[in-house]
């Protein structure tokens, strides 16, 4: 007994409320969004005759199509770069670190610039990057460049320092939760029959925490595709991403390319999910 | 060579890299607060020439660039409402989770997928979708239910978790004492789910505060804060910039705080009962 009795007709009215919000809000739209990317002719109206021709546009353009391999390409190169860190940064904090006291600090450390917006954490990289920044005033000062280097601001090696700062802690956390849930007995045992520490790791707790590795590693591919906002603040107008070009369409009323950059996205991420799902059964994680 | 030694090895390395990178998460934040503090003829980077609030006055009086005050009273006006919203619509929908009812589980993806969606798609498609009913998009209408889809999985993910370790034999002798449903929720669950609502409440304001991707299509012509900050990102990077970055990452920090503080005295004071 409870204040709310297994399968009461009164759980749909409490659940609809939100079920209908997020119908409105997030299922509606995304079906929208498929549906407007079939759109031919050039008035906003339902009435439109579908076509594919939006579709043979975008993808018969070489430009258009090495963006969408230059977006998949950083979004490898952040899953890598993210990946490893966050496993050694999880690995340190829960398995290392013995002293309680030093790993709240640290914790803290690591999560709380999550908590602050991604938009000015962008932006702080900024005057760090610049020909006149902090990295180059650096460099010129420990006298391991004569001159500026230029290859930060403005450019993709910038973006990516940028990313790996904002989403380390994303393939870091799930990794930590797995960690957290390695019986310590596990590994004793592991010990006590002569494994040797790498083999200990790699063949007890590496497969453990997997199923973190894969969820962090979705997380980045995910947040890095959909990224626009550092691609833009640091990549200035220079570099455009897949994400930016649906703004950039979106912003010159081009509605229909913006739809059909927006479906490739949407695509290009549920192959990612789906992949991800096939080495790990995620509704087992609770368990 | 022994294998204590390369553990030992192993533990500093890897401890060096978290410290590392630390740093290096923590350098750009805390470099641009102290930027935001030089003179009236710093620029953007280093030298600061001088120590001073000019900026901060700059950013007050907006004479050089656009008046962020009101911005930043529909940014704290829109987190609030998200806030509220998503208190009430998580506890429902933990609440109705707890009865099992046929479809708990569709519903529980459906909720998922409002944080899984990229905001630039959902943004995007409420935008069509506003366009298509003939709805003018504003800060307090459309970018208010976006908001919401964003920051309702956060607070019910919250709820879930804290009626997960709820003792329901709780509720029970509320029932058998002679309660109703309704007293006891209200007397008893509500009480001691408290906690965790207040994160709901945190959930929902700092990142409807914070959002952007979906207010960028939803808004209108009357900004938000944030894209208040990328416009004029986009015309010129300047110190008031920094200043407002510091002040909206501290006030941020303030409210986390804030928080922690609050759950620590409720535990606190419940553990003493």
């Amino acid at each position: 007994m409870s204040t709310i009795p297994l399968r009461s007709p009164r759980a749909y009215l409490l659940a609809l409320p939100a079920a209908a919000w997020m119908l409105t809000a997030v299922v509606a739209p995304t079906l929208l969004i498929l549906w407007v990317s079939f759109w031919g002719g050039r008035a906003f109206s339902t009435a439109s005759p579908l076509t594919t021709q939006n579709y043979e546009r975008f993808l018969s353009n070489a430009t258009y199509l090495q963006l969408v391999l230059d977006s998949l390409k950083q979004a490898a190169l952040l899953m890598l770069l993210c990946g490893v860190l966050g496993y050694c940064i999880a690995y340190f904090l829960s398995m290392k670190l013995r002293n309680p006291r030093w790993r709240t600090a640290l914790l803290l450390a690591f999560i709380i610039p999550f908590w602050t917006s991604a938009l000015i954490r962008a932006i702080a990289w900024v005057p760090f990057l610049g020909v006149n920044g902090v990295i180059n005033q650096a460099l010129l000062w420990l006298g391991l460049a004569d001159q500026p280097v230029e290859v930060f601001l403005y450019s993709r090696t910038g973006i990516s320092m940028a990313q790996l700062s904002l989403y380390t802690l994303m393939a870091s956390g799930p990794v930590m939760y797995m960690l957290a849930q390695i019986p310590p007995a596990l590994r004793e045992a592991a010990m006590t029959l002569k494994a040797p520490p790498l083999v200990v790791f790699w063949r007890v707790v590496f497969p453990l925490t997997l199923p973190g590795v894969v969820i962090g590693q979705v997380l980045v591919f995910l947040n890095v595709m959909a990224d626009f906002a550092t691609v833009a603040t640091i990549g200035g107008n220079k570099i455009a991403l897949l994400a930016n070009l649906v703004l950039n369409f979106y912003e010159g009323s081009q509605i229909r390319a913006a739809a059909v950059v927006a479906v490739l996205l949407m695509l290009c991420m549920l192959a990612g999910v789906a992949a991800a799902l096939r080495v790990v059964d995620i509704r087992r994680l609770g368990a | 060579m022994h294998w204590k030694t390369r553990q030992r090895l192993v533990t500093w390395a890897l401890g060096t890299l978290t410290i590392g990178f630390l740093l290096y998460q923590w350098l750009p934040i805390l470099t641009l607060a102290v930027l935001s503090f030089s003179g009236p003829t710093g620029g953007t980077t280093f030298p600061m020439n001088g120590v001073s609030l000019h900026w901060y006055r700059e950013l007050w009086a907006a004479s050089f660039i656009g008046d962020f005050k009101p911005p930043l009273w529909r940014s704290f006006l829109l987190a609030l409402a998200c806030s509220g919203v998503t208190c009430v619509l998580s506890v429902a929908s933990a609440q109705a989770m707890r009865a099992r009812f046929a479809g708990h589980n569709a519903f529980f993806f459906l909720l998922l997928l409002g944080l899984m969606a990229p905001g630039l798609l959902v943004g995007f498609g409420f935008a069509l979708l506003a366009r298509l009913l003939g709805m003018e998009p504003a800060w307090n209408t459309t970018a208010f239910i976006v908001h919401v889809s964003w920051t309702l999985p956060f607070g019910f993910l919250t709820m879930l978790a804290v009626f997960n370790r709820f003792d329901v034999k709780l509720e029970e002798a509320a029932l058998t004492l002679g309660a109703n449903r309704f007293v006891a929720f209200r007397r008893i669950t509500l009480p001691i789910v408290l906690p965790g609502v207040i994160g709901a409440a945190l959930f929902g304001f700092s990142l409807s505060y914070d959002e952007f991707a979906r207010s960028m299509f939803t808004t209108g012509p009357d900004n938000t804060l944030p894209l208040a900050v990328l416009a004029q990102l986009d015309q010129q990077l300047t110190p008031e910039l920094y200043a407002i970055g510091t002040a909206t990452t501290l006030t941020s920090l303030l409210v986390i705080l804030l928080t922690t503080t609050v759950l620590w005295l409720s535990r606190r004071r419940a553990a003493a009962r």
